[in-house]
């Protein structure tokens, strides 16, 4: 018996170490630590995404990594998916979280977000010379990722040029609705563009992007609830990047025309006088 | 004095009353849970989106039952074809059967429905994908890939069911001039069901939890439904308590009719019968008539066979030739039934030699270690990941949860209602539930209880320990009642006490029992911990789809890899597992998800 008291109490030692005690308030526990903690995707291309020799790379790291910088904090990255970055947020396992949110209001609910850092919009990814126009894809099968705000957002846009009932399968992650599209069970895969550029950059002339946008994606960072001084200060450090040149820069990096996954800005952060 | 009040029942059930009255009381007033609750996500129009998203539920609810519906009964069919196979006299039918088994059983389902999606498809001539695209696919390879992987452990429990019958009953019943045919199906299998209900019901009830799983694949069914809620609104909370909620009710409602069947079956003098065993029959007159009704019909059609011994010489020269035509007929389908395995195995052949092996080889340590040592400063255990993580998570589950399973255990057979409704309780609402939501359940909850987040690789090991805890107890209990009373009742009356008599008499005895179920309950919690993957965990599975995000064009290697790697994993355990039965020769174990 001494034994298996021994075994549960080392266990439940195990598990308690394994937790470490919650934030106070975001701005005060970061500039106490001099750490930044930031929730970061892994399969989003090139958002963010190991790269061949398993390093963490993309635009969103970048930015992760520009934001501490201005700061002058050390930056601590965490792996998060459309499953876990709210939860983190909320529990304060991250401070700030950079992975493909597009602001809605109906998120505001629960979370905070910072002016739009990262403009896009959704598209169709088809097979080349397939499709012309995004009027082409009524009553066709189009993918989309769970978790997203893609699925009923492009609902809406079939309905709207007269589907019916819009054949849409939604999936786990990326690779997969990519795969799908790939095989030939779908027919287009919709999503935000610079996702789909990513992807179709892999398989160079096999697949384009069709139609104009159909939705407004904003992205923000995501944000503690009720926590102003942090938020203000992560926004008035992106307006800084922005003024400077170090946006741009991160941008050309990944996004630039030289790049493979060439997608030129369209619009301009939020600035405040 | 305190002990002889506690041994009253109503002072035990004053006492659940009032901890049940403090715990509401301290979690709905007192705690706080520093998360604001807003049921009406469910129920209202969502002005973001436009839609009602509680409706999102009911839909996954119809599929839900859909593919629990069809694919219990892909299972059953298929189970008693394999299950006879693997008892078949016929070498390559045994072979092939036990391959399907031994498969089927030992890779995770979430691998296998990978593969019925996105693999399977690839492989197929172009025109005829284009044709199984036109119907709705998601649904089909879920159905299928989840009714061929319950067949594979309903097949087992098939078996064992059919050779727990006596071969005296076997002898008695040839010679009494009925054909193979007939014993089959008039005296084995309704024999044998009857032993093999109990399991059988739970693979259905596995079945319908397993279906959660389906969501990977795209289909929009109850799991899904939930989670798309949890991601449109960021309420998390309130869509898995709903789902929840559903799922325990699917489960008690199969509960329920499992037990209807039970009632029906035994058998015992009217006069002992009870009001449950009235409903069992209104319950199953229908199926009982219709069955009826057709024997009926076929003992019209069909003569019985004459004896052999008076019979003319016409006669007896027909049944010479009847019986070589027969003979030569069970030629034909044992040839064709070899040139079919050969063409499954030049197939397979052909298959793997156009594997790019060298793709393989270059990300096989990825696969087994991740970026081991070389992870970043916040990973978990130095960037370890991939199948060690996945071994690492169920040793830490099975080893916590067999203190969890032990204690429950033991409170499950107390007649102390303050130990016996608790355990109860953990037991059915876990076992009542999916695993994925177990996880999705641990991973909203711990945080808000403790006020202290974990890194998702311990969020779901806790899961995958309360979850085997819940079965562990199961087996506990089964091998604590397998001990006859007497034993008890004699260890306590040499002045032990019920605890010490429970330490030192009935465990180590019930123990030595349970070993092999337990070990089957360790291959099982090793496949699942493929689920960690929808939190993000970096175990095996997570890792293939990373690996098949950035290469992209050789899905086949690596989910075939992925499978090879699990399957060698658990092939080991369950050979670990048949010697332990033979060497404690103990009753067949059934492995339990």
């Amino acid at each position: 018996m001494k034994r298996l008291m021994i075994m549960a109490l080392a266990a439940s030692l195990v598990l308690a170490f394994a937790a470490s005690a919650f934030a106070g308030a975001t701005y005060d526990q970061v500039m106490k630590d001099k750490v930044v903690r930031a929730g970061i995707m892994t399969d989003s291309i090139p958002g963010a995404f190991y790269n061949a020799k398993k390093e963490w790379v993309g635009f969103d790291v970048d930015i992760a990594k520009a934001i501490a910088d201005k700061m002058g904090l050390k930056l601590e990255m965490v792996p998060v998916n459309n499953k876990t970055r709210i939860g983190f947020l909320q529990q304060g396992r991250i401070d700030m979280s950079l992975s493909n949110m597009t602001h809605k209001r109906s998120r505001d609910n629960s979370i905070d977000f910072s002016i739009t850092y990262f403009f896009d919009g959704q598209k169709m990814l088809a097979p080349k010379g397939k499709f012309s126009s995004l009027k082409d894809f009524v009553g066709k099968r189009i993918a989309t990722m769970q978790g997203t705000t893609s699925e009923l957002n492009v609902v809406a846009a079939l309905k709207k040029l007269g589907d019916p009932a819009p054949k849409v399968i939604s999936f786990q992650k990326e690779s997969e609705c990519f795969q799908a599209l790939q095989m030939g069970r779908v027919d287009a895969w919709s999503t935000d563009s610079t996702i789909l550029l990513g992807y179709a950059a892999q398989v160079p002339g096999k697949f384009e992007l069709v139609g104009e946008f159909f939705s407004n994606e904003p992205y923000g960072i995501g944000l503690p609830e009720d926590d102003s001084k942090w938020r203000d200060s992560v926004n008035f450090t992106l307006q800084d990047m922005w003024n400077d040149g170090t946006y741009q820069k991160i941008y050309d990096k990944w996004y630039g025309p030289d790049t493979k996954y060439y997608f030129p800005m369209t619009d301009k952060i939020e600035m405040w006088p | 004095m305190i002990n002889r009040y506690l041994e009253k029942a109503w002072v035990q059930y004053l006492c659940l009353a009032t901890l049940t009255a403090l715990l509401v009381y301290y979690f709905g007033w007192v705690f706080d849970f520093g998360y604001k609750f807003d049921w009406s996500v469910l129920y209202k129009k969502d002005a973001s989106y436009g839609v009602v998203l509680g409706d999102m539920l009911i839909t996954g609810l119809g599929n839900t039952i859909t593919i629990s519906l069809i694919s219990s009964g892909i299972a059953l069919g298929l189970g008693v074809l394999f299950g006879l196979g693997r008892l078949s006299q016929f070498k390559p039918v045994n072979w092939f059967a036990s391959a399907y088994v031994e498969f089927f059983r030992n890779t995770p389902l979430l691998i296998q429905l990978f593969f019925w999606y996105f693999a399977l498809p690839m492989g197929l001539p172009e025109e005829l994908r284009n044709k199984l695209f036109d119907y709705n696919y998601e649904m089909v390879a879920a159905t299928l890939a989840l009714g061929i992987y319950t067949s594979a452990f309903m097949a087992e429990v098939i078996r064992a069911g059919i050779q727990s019958i006596p071969k005296g009953l076997l002898e008695a019943s040839y010679s009494s001039g009925l054909t193979p045919f007939q014993t089959l199906s008039k005296i084995v299998l309704p024999l044998a069901f009857r032993a093999i209900i109990p399991p059988l019901g739970s693979e259905f009830l596995n079945n319908m939890k397993n279906s959660s799983l389906a969501m990977v694949v795209g289909v929009t069914e109850l799991c899904w439904a939930s989670q798309q809620i949890e991601s449109l609104t960021f309420k998390g909370f309130e869509a898995t308590t709903a789902a929840t909620i559903v799922y325990l009710s699917l489960s008690l409602i199969i509960a329920g009719i499992l037990n209807l069947v039970n009632l029906k079956l035994q058998i015992i003098p009217k006069k002992d019968k009870t009001i449950g065993h009235a409903f069992a029959d209104i319950f199953f007159w229908p199926f009982l008539a219709s069955l009826s009704l057709l024997s009926a019909l076929s003992s019209c059609c069909f003569r019985r066979r004459s004896e052999d011994f008076n019979l003319t010489r016409a006669q007896a020269a027909r049944k010479a030739l009847l019986n070589k035509i027969k003979k030569i007929f069970s030629l034909i389908w044992k040839a064709t039934f070899v040139s079919f395995l050969l063409f499954v195995v030049i197939m397979a052949g052909v298959g793997l030699s156009g594997f790019n092996f060298q793709v393989i080889w270059d990300n096989l340590g990825t696969l087994i270690y991740w970026r081991f040592p070389n992870g970043g400063p916040n990973e978990v255990l130095w960037g370890l990941g991939g199948l060690s993580f996945s071994i690492l998570m169920s040793v830490i589950a099975i080893s916590v949860s067999f203190f969890i399973g032990l204690i429950v255990g033991v409170g499950r057979t107390s007649k102390n209602k303050l130990f016996f409704i608790p355990s109860t309780l953990y037991i059915e609402l876990i076992r009542g539930n999916p695993l994925i939501m177990v996880i999705f359940w641990i991973y909203f909850f711990i945080p808000i209880l403790t006020g202290t987040f974990l890194n998702v690789f311990w969020s779901a090991t806790i899961a995958l320990t309360v979850f085997t805890g819940a079965y562990l107890a199961e087996i506990v209990r089964s091998g604590i009642q397998n001990i006859p009373p007497g034993q008890l009742e004699a260890a306590v009356s040499t002045g032990l006490t019920y605890l010490q008599a429970m330490r030192k008499i009935i465990l180590p005895q019930a123990l030595k029992q349970m070993l092999p179920a337990i070990v089957g309950q360790f291959i099982a919690i090793f496949k699942d911990s493929s689920l960690a993957f929808v939190i993000g965990v970096l175990e095996l599975t997570f890792v293939a789809q990373g690996l098949n995000n950035r290469l992209m064009i050789y899905p086949f290697e690596i989910y075939t890899t992925v499978a090879a790697l699990y399957f060698i994993c658990c092939y080991m355990m369950s050979i670990v597992a048949r010697r332990l039965e033979r060497k404690l020769s103990t009753d067949t174990f059934r492995l339990q998800m």
